[in-house]
């Protein structure tokens, strides 16, 4: 399969994108200007990146408690949702959702949940609308290996295989559920293995290795674009920082954290690109320089945003 | 007596329990090395090592479930939801399970288990990680629910909870846990259903819980600066609720105020002033005020979860109406 | 004392074909299952001792473990002294250390894939490679106890058959002239720069291949050959060929559930020790079903057939 520069390229931006974003989400929360969780998806970047890569706006994800990258690579606004993090009136959700729950509904972002597990009923619902309706979108659902120990894994994946919905249902295997090693948490390695349980196909892939992912994701949104039904594919990776910022991590052994970090998705591909000549250094650092000002700028349009109004409490609770 | 902090008192709690039988143990997320996502259970793995302090894969039905199985064949289970916002997940074993088995099976079930669980807002935390959802459980004949405020009642709250032949859910509040008082050294139990007076006074009853409690000292105090005396009346455990503490200081006050950090909509200060209407209505010479939350999710936004948080101000400002 | 060595690869059976070409998910449990039957087996034929690979998953513990209901085994199990990487390289460095500690045979689970990485490491220790992957040529379809029972009497010298243990092909490639790999079956040439998701399922941007065998009855890309001029992995001779308009077209078996028609440009019987020059870079070389290697533009790459393959059992003859 042949990639063009363009899309490599792609790739390469949105993974520098989320990773600026989520160090500078670092940067202010340690000092403070923002208020509480964040989830890093440092290290994990490749995933978002190359699964998004195959969607349109007219596709839905759903997303998780570590879900700017999910965010990022659907097409999310970099000012608004760094307003939300800081809780402000022109933030995605008007402050009052925060980093956990950012969404927009029109770019099929079905928002990142706070609920470890939620987002795969919800997948389903929506590759369930996907198929009703016939469009010929598709629902993509983002969970980690500790989601898929709760029970809607197991009911979602389910009804999708029986109902043969266009859901693609990607696991973000960085091995940890907070503290708890996967080890401790399945006995199993490799998550794709329950796809056999519900007669769909399932696969595992290199994670940290964006063009497989793309590919891999191509071929499972294919398959339910046809009208094939869903599909499991695992993604192996590694969160570089602790749970939530704040987390030490002293769960993880030094060593496996070390060859990990060296596995960085972006150094991977940056190291493809110039390797193989598709970008120059000058060209790389044009877009980090672009990619950081891009961050820069929805910081300081966060920060020049006003606080919500109190009468923004009660709005919102009902429609109508 | 010495000086504790309200989960270091848990914690003394769990542990002079778990020395004592050792059919007590303690399963739930992180519990284990991680020692709680609040810390609450640090210490406790290397204490009483991997067998009695377990960490369990994130599937809260099976881990309410298996403490219902592991209770009603012999053991006495504690086990953690994360928070209080989870309780969705696990909602059927609590409900239709742990709450029913002993009734339905004419008394021939005992369910000796504790589900501890995290409630509060004040964190950044939004609207799935902060909810105050007591009223959810009172709400449910066959469970008890406990909500300490100090440190010392959260360590005598643990050891009855643990004691009790119930399904008991206890309630940390995360704004709580750091908060420093006296506590007694050794074994301590705060019998379940005993209200306790956290402020005595004349003029109007404050009933309030868990972080509320505070809130409400604070307004006492503010109010007491302005001449008048209020009571503070901490139930400490919702179901059962000590009705007559209330209706006692009633006899003196006759005004009541009840504030909770919950929505106000179906929460439990509704069932209380019920209650007070029917059995001390002529004890009243004023009618109820509720001071809570308003029906809404929790915000993100710090600025406006401070002004959806009941305070001291609001507590203040719901007292001085009635006079 | 008589020892034969276990490789199970916990990652076969879990790539990308499961989505593209309904590959059979194997998961790594019913790896476990074989082990204990292979297990058996050895133990029947008075095998003292095994010496297995140790795996992220523990395939070979875990076998042990579901045995304690039967008598104890008489045999002593030991891992070989392996720091694991989770990579492919832990199947090759497990098949030098074997072969260094001369175990009288050693038993394979996995693909093809799996069998070029232990074949580049263990010398002339008789193989006996049971298929648990999707695109198999080299591994055979058989029972895990016949195996044990086989793989056992070869180790232990009790079986004469003058076919039980025969010479195989294999392929080596020389990057500007150093050999830096090789293949049991295929080198195929692929327009492409990276290596993404490993596998080949798709015909486009097929260049150049070099076969040691190849049958109609072969699944993969050997089968392309196969259509084409058989030949069978006893011939002294291997095969050529350049994919194309202008010349045959043969529909072949590509992947399982893959039957597709492939354009022949030109192919030509080769012989033993004949090198094939490589002529178009950048491009990818797969190595037996998989995307492997990354050549530059001004890379020379020539590729050697030869009989220096790894000695393979066959179970029937060895059971006679
Ligand atoms: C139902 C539920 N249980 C527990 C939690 C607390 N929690 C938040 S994230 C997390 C770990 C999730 O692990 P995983 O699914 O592997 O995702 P990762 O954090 O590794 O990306 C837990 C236990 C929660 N938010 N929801
Ligand atoms: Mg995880």
């Amino acid at each position: 399969m042949e990639i063009t520069k363009e899309k490599l390229l792609s790739f390469y931006e949105t993974m520098l994108t989320i990773r600026y974003f989520e160090e500078k989400a670092v940067e202010l929360f340690a000092a403070g200007q923002i208020p509480g969780f964040v989830h890093l998806y440092i290290g994990e970047e490749a995933v978002a990146t190359g699964a998004c890569a195959n969607l349109t706006d007219k596709d839905y994800i759903t997303s998780t408690h570590r879900g700017h990258g999910h965010l990022i690579a659907k097409g999310g606004k970099l000012d608004l949702m760094m307003a939300e993090l800081f809780g402000k009136a022109s933030g995605y959700c008007k402050g009052k959702g925060g980093s956990m729950h950012i969404a927009d509904v029109n770019l099929g972002i079905l928002g990142a949940n706070g609920i470890v597990g939620a987002g795969q009923p919800i997948a389903t619902g929506a590759a369930f609308a996907c198929k009703y309706k016939k469009t010929d979108a598709v629902s993509v659902c983002f969970f980690g290996d500790g989601a898929s120990n709760r029970g809607t894994f197991h009911e979602s994946l389910n009804m999708a295989s029986i109902f043969k919905l266009p859901a693609v249902y990607i696991c973000e295997n960085n091995m940890y559920g907070i503290s708890n090693n996967q080890k401790n948490h399945m006995n199993i390695n490799d998550i794709s293995d329950r796809a056999a349980a519900y007669g769909m196909p399932g696969m595992t892939i290199d994670g940290n290795d964006v063009i497989a992912v793309y590919e891999a994701v191509k071929e499972a949104v294919k398959r339910a674009r046809k009208g094939d039904g869903p599909s499991l594919i695992e993604c192996k990776t590694w969160r570089h920082r602790g749970h939530f910022e704040g987390d030490p991590g002293v769960y993880k052994d030094p060593k496996e954290q070390e060859t990990w970090v060296k596995k960085d998705p972006i150094i991977k591909l940056e190291e493809k690109l110039l390797e193989h000549k598709v970008v120059t250094k000058e060209e790389i650092a044009h877009l980090q320089e672009e990619a950081h000002g891009k961050i820069e700028a929805a910081v300081e349009f966060a920060k020049n945003s006003k606080d919500p109004s109190l009468d923004e409490l009660l709005t919102d609770v009902y429609a109508g | 007596m010495t000086q504790m902090s309200y989960v270091e008192g848990l914690r003394d709690g769990i542990r002079i329990e778990m020395k004592k039988d050792s059919n007590i143990y303690m399963a739930g997320e992180d519990v284990g090395i991680f020692g709680g996502c609040f810390g609450q259970t640090a210490g406790l793995f290397q204490e009483f090592g991997g067998e009695r302090i377990i960490d369990t894969p994130i599937s809260e039905t099976v881990i309410v479930g298996h403490a219902v199985g592991a209770a009603a064949a012999g053991l006495r289970p504690i086990v953690e939801i994360m928070f209080i916002d989870f309780i969705g997940v696990c909602m059927d074993e609590i409900l239709n399970q742990a709450a029913k088995m002993r009734y339905m099976f004419g008394g021939k079930a005992k369910l000796p288990m504790v589900i501890r669980t995290t409630c509060g807002a004040g964190v950044g935390a939004a609207a799935q990680h902060s909810q105050s959802l007591e009223a959810f459980l009172t709400h449910i004949p066959g469970i008890k629910v406990v909500m300490p405020a100090t440190p010392a009642d959260a360590k005598g709250l643990m050891a009855a909870a643990i004691r009790d032949d119930n399904p008991v859910v206890y309630i940390e509040h995360k704004g709580l846990l750091g908060f420093k008082g006296e506590v007694p050294e050794g074994e301590y139990v705060v019998p379940l259903g005993k209200a306790d007076i956290k402020r005595e006074g004349t003029d109007v009853t404050i009933v309030a819980w868990s972080a509320m409690v505070h809130q409400a000292l604070a307004a006492a105090e503010a109010l007491a600066q302005e001449g008048i005396s209020a009571e503070v009346i901490d139930p400490r455990t919702l179901a059962p609720f000590d009705k007559d503490s209330v209706l006692q200081s009633l006899e003196k006050t006759g005004k009541l105020v009840i504030v909770h950090e919950a929505v106000k909509t179906g929460g439990l200060g509704g069932e209380i002033a019920a209650l007070v209407a029917d059995e001390g209505f002529d004890l009243l010479d004023a009618p109820i005020k509720r001071v809570t939350a308003p029906d809404c999710p929790v915000p993100f936004s710090s600025y406006l979860e401070a002004h959806y948080l009941p305070s001291q101000d609001k507590i203040v400002k719901a007292v001085k109406e009635m006079f | 004392m008589v020892t034969v060595g276990i490789i199970a690869n916990p990652a076969s059976g879990k790539d990308i074909r499961r989505l593209v070409s309904y590959g059979t998910v194997f998961d790594n449990q019913e790896k476990v299952n074989i082990v204990r039957r292979i297990l058996l087996g050895l133990a029947a034929v008075h095998v003292k001792r095994v010496v297995y690979m140790p795996d992220y998953y523990g395939i070979v513990p875990r076998a042990l473990d579901g045995l304690k209901s039967q008598d104890k085994l008489p045999l002593e199990v030991v891992p070989v002294d392996l720091e694991l990487t989770g990579t492919q390289e832990d199947s090759f460095k497990a098949a030098q250390i074997m072969a260094e500690c001369k175990v009288g045979s050693l038993i394979t689970l996995g693909g093809d894939g799996t069998n070029r990485l232990v074949a580049k490491g263990c010398g002339n220790v008789p193989l006996l490679p049971v298929s648990t992957g999707t695109n198999n040529v080299f591994p055979v379809m058989v029972e895990g106890t016949i195996a044990g029972l086989a793989a056992g009497k070869v180790a232990g010298g009790s079986s004469n058959h003058p076919q039980a243990v025969r010479p195989s092909k294999k392929l080596i490639i020389y990057l500007n002239g150093i050999p830096v790999d090789i293949a049991l079956i295929d080198a195929v040439v692929i327009k492409d720069v990276f290596i993404g998701a490993r596998a080949i399922w798709e015909v486009q941007g097929l260049l150049q291949g070099v076969f040691t065998r190849g049958e109609p009855h072969n699944i993969g890309m050997a089968s392309i050959a196969g259509n084409l001029l058989a030949i069978g992995s006893k011939d002294k001779a291997g095969l050529a060929l350049e994919f194309g308009e202008g010349g045959s077209s043969v529909t072949a078996p590509i992947a399982p559930g893959m039957i597709v028609p492939v354009k022949v440009k030109t192919y030509e019987k080769i012989k033993l020790q004949q090198t094939v020059k490589l002529h178009h870079t950048p491009c990818i070389i797969a190595l037996d079903g998989e995307r492997e290697l990354a050549i530059k533009e001004d890379d020379e790459v020539q590729i050697e057939l030869t009989f220096a393959g790894p000695s393979v059992i066959d179970y029937k003859a060895a059971l006679q």
